[in-house]
């Protein structure tokens, strides 16, 4: 008898080679020919056919053999073009999809607290934001939870090998995060010049000092890229520590999952005098790394580990990786919330 | 209140019917006076601090092994293998007792400092588990940490380079097991011990065995020799599996076993009625019971079978022991019959049963003919010590409804074991002579097992050699409210009543034969004198 | 005398289609088919002689055509009116001529091979087809001195089984019946020349792997032909699909191996070939599959259990069918017809002499008298009825598998042949 004797026949499991077919016919077997006919010249393939026959203008001109052809001019990557996405209709609009579609879908996805903001209130622009990268969500994340005097003229670097490599991908990343591109790999003049010429600009900048998501939780090395740009402009840094949204987009997972997060603000940093940019960076670092401690931890426990210098590396323990993913486990996942002061009520 | 022991009840005028199962429903049965009706005992209190009786039990170990903390160290290979899906009955809340243990055991090992770890799902001829299932049983915490590093295998019996022979027993028996785990400095199996025949030596000689291996006890004739497979000592079955056991050990195998049990408190409490006896029904069970065979009535066979399959069961866990297998496995079995233990007098002419839906082999997916009578004739038949529940001759009659389905992912080789073998031969020696070998050597079914989530070519041989036993010993077999042709094609008869089954039963027996009913799941285990 | 005539009339055909949704036969009632008086037809020249039906078949063919449902590539192959039934036995009353040339004494019973070739339609020189001795391919059905008719039974000049006046039957058709046959027997030779011919096309070697789907008529003259007259080839393993109870305990007495419901034939091939399974189809299989059946689901069936340059005969008549061809064309599989009867063999010589291999050219219909002597193929017959009762017959012939029965005929000897 058939396997499953209310079920048809059909064998057309999802992962063909691993299930046990009942070798029965398969769906194409009664399938009707194509009929002859009205249908048959609405049908898509026919309609396919007639469009490919469009001639010129409709259709975009072919080039004559004799004349040259110039040299195509790269148009993606770190030569794409974001001007347009900061003109004034288009920050406009981008403000509007921010503050009505980002922030609500932010607070529901992520229900983020923040912390650490109120140093940030008597801050004057511009400013770089130095975040760790644990997922995609971060960008948009943290865009939409910056204070207001900053939100609506930031921009994000993002890199341009992975965001802007194709038109409509960039198109998108430049409208919906004001995002530009710099080069991760190796060092780019053109994406340091646009970088350093926004900020000049009176631009704020997020930037994610990684290079790209941490497989594993831990972070990775910052690179020196935020240092430079501070040093060269003279911008303050503020780093900036996101927890738990490796969880809501993990990297190389799929779906989105609902995950409480927390995004701590630090303290400004200005360069020292004379400082080159790789100690600047160390103690962006640093700070970033506090920032963590404090999450996994506690604040206090956290100050007293900086102040000995005993903070917990950002790059996690050398270990076996079940042991550094058992340690991230481990820890508490969030503190407890508390929202709101229940006063006492008056009776009688 | 203390739990209450479980008792024989003797049927007279007043008492009301007892409830049958009857796969994905239930019904109330009168049973004819003079019958006796087997009652489980109440659940034992689980331990309140499982936790600290894990690390506790970790910590102290029975037997001649060193407390856990003391044999990790760093630079160690370690491996943890763990019983599959096919335990406990029906799957635990979370968390499963198996993320507890080795949530405890990976914390030693990670004060310790030990990089090398492996999971490994001792499966042995079982399907592979999925992600959600094996997430269920160890937790998400264990799964993302070792899963994505390829470091949680489930045991493949058919890869011939994850597995090393180790040598024959004094009676021939090939010893042939996992190579990760025997080539480990530690081998720490943590097993839920649900009935009597699990746990022992049989933990890693059976789990983590081959095909070659396991034919020396998974055959018709130790089967038969096993009276029953739930009492170790007179089981040829076990005897087997600790000659086993211990050759494994004398190979230079450190195995630290982990014994859990789990009281019977097998239904949630909107189904607590189950559980209890008939005349103590208040108002809210009689409405309970009412209400949901009604709803199942009307329901839909596959999702009756959902549903049922959804239910996580409360049975928590009422004692660990760590330590030497034998040592360990004494004190569990205690544990097991200080939850399950019935004493039974006497013997009786039919035993009728009803039998649920849920069986260890079809978590998750469909009770196929082979699978009924495999619990039926194999598991229920067996849970006795001393003599069988029915005298030789006697007659059984399970109700179930017996559907002629099968599963085609979980069990493709039951399928063609119905259609192929049993139209020819029901004698398990016949089919196992005739049969088993083409069907364990199937480059398919191989195939299956080892990618995707079917159980092995030969394991439907396994579910009738479970039967062996009671085949050998009965008169008749009968099934009530099955499919008539799928139990004809058991080689048993088929009554659409249970009076119509006696009026058979009778046939077989005599007139005014005694009868006796198991009232179980939850789960009992017979002393019968 | 009466017989059943099948005119040309749109709408009673296309009723009878609507009808025939409901179960194969169902439109005989309402259908273009009616009966009429007839008288003897006339014959069309002097080496044409008039046979009297005794029994009628009802052919998965006729069926087909009563249905509305068969392949309009007949449609220039029949002309109407015409008298169904090809599968006849009958009495010569007046004597005759078999195919051989030797003559045939008044009342002796014949069958006829029904298709109208070259010989018939007195067209010389004959085809290419005919003159190798396969007259079921000639190509001349609608030309030459008779009226379009692919067989007698479709042909509006011949008569056919299907009445109690008689046919025409001309002499290279008649097959004189042994005296040891039944009317039962005959009456099933022309089916059995069907699967005789199709098994001895398939190109069986020794120790194959055969599987047949469907287990009718044709399916069980398959299994019967198979064991029976391709001697060599006795090693093989016949597997049966076979959908109802009484057709696999046909096909078990009738020698099959392994008999199972339709839908484990392909698991039971997997099983003995000990293939896996890839893409729905076995990458091992059966080396040659007979399709008695012809639907798309059989077809499709049939190629998903093959080997690989394996073989797919298609004896039952298909009707216009969608099946993916990828498999076919990566597979290297072939897909053949196997059509009526004519001559068979040479078969090359056997190295080990097997005595029943074909040494010289014979017609198979001489063969399938043999096959159907030695099975008892006679036994198929399961039901009679006369042809007042045609609707009855036809529905129990359209629905025959479900109702216990094979082979479905018109008994028409109660009639004297006198005129009514």
């Amino acid at each position: 008898m058939s396997a499953d004797r209310g079920s048809s026949n059909s064998l057309r499991p999802l992962r063909a080679a691993r299930t046990d077919s009942s070798l029965g016919t398969d769906g194409d077997g009664a399938a009707n020919a194509a009929g002859t006919g009205i249908l048959r010249r609405l049908s898509p393939s026919a309609l396919a056919a007639r469009s490919g026959r469009a001639r010129f203008p409709l259709a975009a001109p072919s080039w004559p053999e004799s004349v040259p052809r110039p040299p195509p001019t790269p148009e993606l990557g770190v030569n794409y073009d974001t001007d347009w996405s900061r003109r004034y209709p288009v920050r406009l609009a981008r403000a509007m999809v921010l503050d009505n579609v980002a922030r609500p879908l932010a607070r529901v996805l992520a229900s983020p607290l923040i912390r650490g903001n109120e140093g940030l209130t008597d801050l004057e622009g511009p400013v770089i934001f130095a975040a760790n990268h644990a997922s995609h969500i971060d960008a948009p994340l943290l865009l939409s939870s910056l204070p207001l005097q900053f939100r609506h003229h930031t921009v994000v670097a993002a890199a341009a090998d992975y965001f802007f490599d194709r038109r409509w991908k960039a198109d998108a990343w430049s409208f919906l995060l004001a995002a530009i591109p710099i080069e991760r790999t190796k060092v780019n003049r053109r994406s340091a010049d646009l970088a350093a010429e926004l900020l000049d600009d009176h631009w704020n900048l997020v930037i994610f000092p990684e290079g790209g998501r941490s497989p594993d939780g831990w972070a990775q090395t910052f690179t020196g890229g935020a240092a430079y740009l501070a040093a060269r402009t003279g911008c303050a840094v503020v780093p900036v520590h996101l927890d738990g949204t490796r969880h809501i987009l993990p990297k190389g997972g799929t779906g989105l999952r609902r995950t409480r997060t927390t995004i701590t603000f630090g303290t400004p940093l200005w360069p020292d005098e004379g400082e080159n940019a790789r100690r600047f960076g160390a103690r962006i670092e640093a700070s970033v790394a506090t920032m963590a401690n404090e999450a996994s931890s506690d604040w206090w426990t956290a100050r007293k580990q900086a102040a000995s210098g005993t903070t917990p590396p950002l790059q996690g323990p050398d270990a076996a990786p079940w042991r550094r993913s058992w340690m991230l486990s481990a820890a508490p996942a969030q503190h407890d919330r508390d929202d709101g002061v229940e006063w006492p009520t008056r009776k009688g | 209140m203390s739990p209450r022991p479980g008792f024989v009840l003797e049927v007279d005028r007043s008492t009301p019917s007892t409830l049958f199962w009857h796969g994905e429903r239930f019904s109330l049965e009168r049973l004819p006076e003079g019958s006796r009706v087997i009652y489980a005992p109440e659940p034992v209190d689980p331990l309140k601090d499982p936790v600290a009786a894990i690390r506790s039990a970790l910590s102290h170990p029975v037997g001649d092994r060193q407390p856990l903390p003391s044999l990790l160290r760093a630079g160690m290979k370690l491996t943890i293998a763990f019983d599959d899906i096919s335990l406990p009955l029906p799957p635990m809340e979370q968390p499963d007792i198996r993320q507890m243990v080795i949530e405890q055991v990976l914390d030693m090992a990670a004060e310790a400092g030990v990089d090398d770890v492996a999971l490994i799902v001792a499966l042995a001829l079982h399907r592979r588990m999925t992600e959600a299932e094996l997430r269920h049983a160890i937790g998400d915490r264990i799964y993302d940490a070792f899963a994505p590093n390829g470091l949680l295998t489930q045991h493949d019996a058919e890869d011939a380079d994850a597995l090393v022979h180790l040598g024959l027993t004094d009676q021939g028996e090939d010893v042939e097991i996992n190579k990760r785990a025997a080539e480990s400095d530690l081998l720490v199996y943590v097993n839920i011990n649900l009935v009597a025949m699990d746990g022992g030596h049989k933990s890693v000689a059976t789990g983590l065995a081959s095909y070659k291996s396991l034919r020396h006890h998974h055959n018709p004739l130790t089967m038969q020799k096993s009276r029953s497979f739930m009492d170790q000592h007179r089981s040829e079955l076990h005897s087997s599996n600790w000659r086993m056991g211990r050759l494994i050990a004398a190979s230079g195998v450190t195995v630290f076993q982990i014994e859990t049990t789990l009281n019977n408190d097998t239904f949630p409490p909107a189904f607590g009625f189950l559980q209890k006896r008939e005349w103590e029904w208040g108002a809210k069970d009689r409405l309970g019971y009412l209400a949901s065979s009604k709803a199942l009535d009307r329901t839909p066979a596959r999702l009756a079978r959902q549903i049922f399959h959804s239910v996580k069961a409360p049975h928590r866990m009422t004692s660990v022991q760590a330590g030497e297998v034998e040592a360990v496995h004494a004190l569990t079995t205690q544990h097991v019959w200080d939850q399950q233990g019935v004493e039974v007098t006497g013997q009786t002419d039919i035993l009728t049963m009803g039998l649920p839906y849920i069986s260890p082999y079809n978590v998750n997916s469909i009770l196929n003919p082979i699978l009924v009578a495999c619990l039926g004739l194999g598991y229920f038949f067996n849970l006795y010590r001393g003599k069988p529940l029915v005298r030789e001759g006697g007659v059984v009659i399970m109700s179930h409804p017996t559907p002629w389905e099968f599963n085609p992912v979980h069990h493709p080789s039951y399928i063609d074991f119905f259609e192929e073998v049993l139209s020819e031969t029901t004698d398990p020696i016949e089919v196992a002579d005739r049969f088993e070998e083409s069907f364990a050597s199937d480059p398919w079914y191989i195939h299956l097992y080892r990618t995707g989530h079917a159980y092995h070519g030969v394991h439907p041989f396994y579910m009738w050699y479970w039967c062996a036993h009671a085949l050998q010993h009965l008169g008749a077999v009968v099934v009530v409210g099955g499919d008539k042709a799928a139990v004809h094609r058991l080689g048993f008869r088929a009554a659409s009543t249970l009076s119509d089954a006696l009026e058979m039963a009778e046939d077989v027996v005599g007139r005014s034969p005694t009868l006796t009913h198991l009232h179980a799941p939850p789960v009992l285990m017979a002393d019968v004198k | 005398m009466k017989a059943l005539v099948f005119e040309r009339n749109l709408p009673r055909f296309a009723a009878s289609r609507v009808a025939s949704a409901f179960g194969s036969g169902r439109g005989a009632g309402i259908g273009p088919l009616q009966l009429l008086d007839a008288d003897q037809p006339g014959l069309p020249g002097t080496d044409w002689f008039h046979l009297r039906p005794l029994l009628s078949g009802i052919c998965g063919s006729d069926l087909a055509t009563l249905d509305g449902r068969s392949s309009r590539y007949f449609e220039d192959m029949v002309s109407f009116p015409f008298v169904p039934g090809h599968e006849v036995v009958g009495v010569l009353d007046d004597g005759g001529v078999d195919h051989d040339g030797a003559p045939l004494a008044p009342g002796a019973r014949a069958v006829i091979e029904p298709v109208l070739g070259c010989a018939p339609r007195h067209i010389r020189p004959l085809c290419p087809q005919c003159a190798t001795g396969h007259s079921g391919l000639c190509g001349n059905v609608a030309f030459g001195a008779l009226e379009p008719g692919l067989q007698t039974g479709y042909c509006a000049d011949t008569g056919g089984g299907w009445s109690t006046a008689g046919l025409a039957a001309h002499a290279s058709q008649l097959h004189a019946v042994p005296e040891t046959f039944s009317d039962e027997d005959a009456v099933v030779v022309e089916p059995a020349a069907c699967a005789v011919h199709a098994v001895l096309s398939a190109g069986i070697a020794s120790g194959d792997t055969v599987a047949v789907v469907g287990a009718g008529t044709l399916g069980l003259a398959v299994v019967a032909a198979l064991h029976r007259v391709t001697g060599a080839v006795a090693d093989c393993t016949l597997m049966v699909g076979a959908k109802h109870p009484h057709q696999r305990d046909l096909s078990d007495s009738l020698g099959a191996d392994i008999v199972v419901p339709p839908d484990q034939l392909a698991r039971a091939v997997r099983r003995h070939v000990g293939s896996l399974v890839l893409a729905g189809r076995l990458t091992n299989g059966a080396d040659v599959v007979f399709d008695c059946v012809g639907t798309s689901e059989s077809v499709s069936q049939s190629l998903a259990m093959v080997r690989p340059r394996g073989r797919v005969v298609l004896v039952g008549m298909p009707g216009r069918i969608s099946i993916d061809l990828a498999p076919l064309w990566h597979r290297e599989l072939s897909l053949v017809g196997a059509y009526a009867y004519g001559d068979e063999g040479p078969a090359p010589a056997s190295p080990d002499g097997d005595p029943t291999a074909i040494a010289e050219p014979r017609r198979t219909f001489e063969l399938a008298i043999e096959l159907v002597g030695a099975a008892g193929l006679g036994s198929l017959v399961t039901a009679s009825y006369p042809l007042e009762r045609y609707q009855e017959a036809i529905a129990h012939a359209g629905a025959a598998g479900r109702r216990g029965a094979v082979k479905v005929v018109f008994d028409l000897r109660s009639r004297k042949g006198t005129t009514r």
